[in-house]
């Protein structure tokens, strides 16, 4: 979905963001939200308070929150996907096939079954 | 606030109030505004919680949180999170609780380390003390925990207070549409889900991932009255121009795929 939203706007973002956790610069306060989503994952209270500051002072409090629900929302679906053992399914398996293999995604998959 | 003897949290509990069985959480006391969907949400998950489930009681289900909180101070965890590979560890958890072994074992592994669940791990404790419908419960109770849990650390409130049990037995309610396909637990087919199931999505339109939980119907349930608040109502996730109040679609996406690859999750 992030490459569907990217082509909407007309845009372009490094893709390679997501694994290298820096230069989604093509995505407004990209950098400071990639760093407020490890620090969720993360266990460092310290850390996320300094992630936390910067996105409200960049994009304002409303906006972290935002952030946070969604990053909280995929702590919970990464979970739900690994437990259960589920497979993409066609339809996805197909319209993610280019950045799954741009970003070698399989790795996570190896192994499992 | 009331911390509960139990935590290892690093934060108090937040306030709820619970009346005549009703439970509400407030964040109105938060730094930052708060959308009140997030509290409604919340407040919901932790009123289903209080009730007993369809193959766990109330209490139980209570200790299934009580774990989830409590596994990443589990010195087995730590260790088997810091192998190069989580078999490699043996020993005991750090239980919190007097849920059955193989109940531990799927929370604390699914909490700490879910990159690295295997189906010969899932084989593993499926078995005498623990079904398949009690699995996939323990892991619907343990995701909504989570996020809730998240979500209060992310913005820099304290955790809720769990709520207290109330009596009942389980429902043993099992969906006759859920059948083995490709994935570790039966699911209700994508253009099954009639009758009592026929709330749970749009017949023939839905994803793996919303499919997981269908074995206890419940779950569906709850994962997508909490995805509504954290991320988007299910029906338009596939429509890359909807977006929250307060981010773009390419904001949330790229939160999203940040946190998948994380957690190195594949889906």
């Amino acid at each position: 979905m992030l490459r569907a939203s990217v082509m909407i706007e007309g845009n372009e973002v490094n893709m390679h963001a997501i694994n290298d956790g820096e230069g989604a610069r093509g995505i407004s306060g990209g950098d400071l939200l990639i760093k407020f989503a490890e620090a969720v994952v993360g266990e460092d209270d310290a850390v996320l308070a300094r992630r936390r500051s910067d996105v409200v002072e960049e994009l304002g409090p409303r906006a972290m929150v935002d952030a946070a629900g969604v990053a909280s929302n995929f702590e919970r679906m990464v979970r739900i996907a690994d437990a259960t053992g589920i497979p993409l399914g066609a339809g996805l398996e197909t319209y993610s096939a280019e950045v799954r293999t741009a970003l070698d995604l399989e790795r996570f998959n190896m192994g499992k079954s | 606030m009331v911390p509960c003897p139990t935590n290892v949290g690093r934060v108090p509990y937040q306030r709820i109030r619970t009346e005549a069985k009703t439970i509400s959480i407030d964040y109105s006391a938060a730094a930052w505004p708060i959308r009140d969907d997030f509290a409604a949400a919340h407040a919901r998950f932790w009123q289903r919680l209080a009730k007993a489930g369809s193959w766990w009681t109330a209490a139980e289900r209570i200790a299934i949180a009580r774990e989830v909180r409590d596994s990443p101070s589990c010195s087995l965890c730590v260790e088997r999170k810091r192998a190069l590979s989580p078999n490699s560890v043996s020993g005991e958890h750090r239980r919190a609780t007097n849920l059955p072994r193989a109940a531990i074992e799927v929370i604390h592994r699914v909490t700490t380390d879910p990159g690295r669940l295997t189906r010969a791990w899932f084989d593993g404790v499926i078995g005498s003390e623990l079904s398949v419908e009690q699995y996939v419960e323990i892991i619907g109770t343990l995701v909504a925990i989570k996020s809730i849990d998240s979500f209060c650390r992310a913005v820099g409130l304290p955790l809720n207070r769990l709520p207290d049990a109330e009596d009942g037995v389980p429902s043993g309610y099992r969906p006759n549409a859920a059948k083995l396909e490709d994935a570790w637990v039966p699911m209700i087919p994508a253009d099954a889900n009639t009758g009592a199931e026929s709330d749970l999505w749009t017949i023939g339109r839905t994803g793996n991932v919303i499919r997981a939980m269908s074995l206890v119907p419940d779950e569906v349930r709850t994962l997508g009255d909490l995805g509504a608040a954290h991320y988007l109502p299910n029906a338009m996730v596939m429509d890359p121009t909807a977006h929250s109040p307060h981010l773009d679609r390419q904001q949330m996406e790229l939160i999203a795929a940040r946190v998948s690859a994380l957690n190195q999750c594949f889906y």
